[in-house]
């Protein structure tokens, strides 16, 4: 929109530092409010969200704003924006082997459906993204390459965290092969393990 | 339970707008239909068919499996060949997630596991 992008001049010209907004994307449980939460408390000592195994636990965008993030006398502003998990189903019985009740798992499960509406919405309105893979599962899924390919179509700069690494069954050279054309970073958001070559890799490129 | 496969032709996709399109498809896949589209969907139609899919989820209908195999219809070399007269082979197979429970893929091959209840 012209008026976003007047806006935005306007940012550039009086202020030193541009404000980005990382959107942090990926499909339910591979870690996006974790790496959120690591990079959040690394950088501004609070957390961003609550973490959980049952899938779908974040069901809103989650925001923290002004996170400063410096590497390499590099320095980014960014607002860590953190999706729901993006997915093609959401079966409210698949909750249910979590212990969850019957009213519960259908309310999750409405909740769900509106969070992933919500994040699809959100891809056109990120200066950049990561989009976080879960290493020991198989990268090469409709919903990593859809997402991947609408950023890819609007020009988003991209960074692709293979997550879990600390896991016996971490296979990140899968990502890579999967993904050969994108920057790939492999992490633990968990032990924290290989985070600072993640925010070279930010402030090199999440412009 | 009988499992239903449909082969959609370009002719058929091409004829229905980007709405139409999806419509056809969502309405489709609730009836238990496996649907092998001849011209695969754009990942941009695909983003919009899982945002719709969402609306759309209820006790009965949990969503959709779907994979797009190959060539990327609005990709560059794509269009370059459909501009010289050519035809890219890009396809989508999409079900319901209750009946196809997983549609492995590599980049040469599609797998589709469907389960019969």
């Amino acid at each position: 929109m012209p008026f976003r992008r007047f806006i935005d001049w306007l940012r550039r010209l009086f202020w030193r530092r541009k404000l980005i907004r990382l959107g942090f994307y990926g499909a339910p449980n591979a870690g996006k409010t974790s790496l959120a939460n690591r990079i959040s408390m690394d950088w501004l000592g609070e957390p961003v969200g609550k973490v959980s195994e049952v899938p779908h636990e974040t069901r809103m965008v989650q925001k923290k704003e002004h996170v400063v993030v410096r590497s390499k006398g590099k320095e980014l502003d960014m607002n860590l924006l953190d999706m729901p998990g993006i997915a093609t189903k959401v079966d409210y019985r698949d909750f249910s082997a979590y212990g969850l009740r019957k009213s519960e798992s259908l309310k999750r499960a409405k909740e769900a459906t509106k969070g992933v509406i919500e994040a699809i919405k959100w891809l056109e309105n990120v200066d950049a993204a990561l989009v976080v893979m879960d290493s020991t599962q198989d990268p090469f899924t409709q919903v990593n390459i859809t997402i991947l390919g609408n950023l890819e179509a609007r020009k988003i700069p991209v960074i692709i965290v293979a997550n879990k690494i600390d896991s016996k069954k971490s296979r990140v050279n899968k990502v890579r092969e999967a993904f050969p054309q994108h920057v790939v970073v492999e992490v633990s958001a968990l032990t924290g393990q290989n985070i600072n070559k993640l925010y070279e890799a930010i402030a090199k490129h999440a412009r | 339970m009988k499992i239903s496969l449909e082969f959609v032709s370009n002719r058929m996709l091409e004829s229905m707008g980007d709405d139409e399109k999806l419509k056809f498809i969502l309405k489709n896949v609730k009836e238990s239909k496996i649907l092998v589209l001849e011209k695969g969907l754009t990942r941009q139609e695909e983003r919009r068919l899982f945002q719709r899919t969402m609306e759309q989820i209820s006790k009965s209908f949990p969503g959709i499996e779907i994979s797009s195999f190959g060539e990327e219809p609005e990709g560059l070399r794509s269009r370059l060949i459909q501009i010289l007269g050519g035809k890219t082979q890009g396809i989508t197979i999409v079900g319901p997630s209750n009946l196809v429970k997983e549609i492995k893929r590599d980049p040469d091959k599609l797998r589709v596991l469907a389960e019969l209840k």
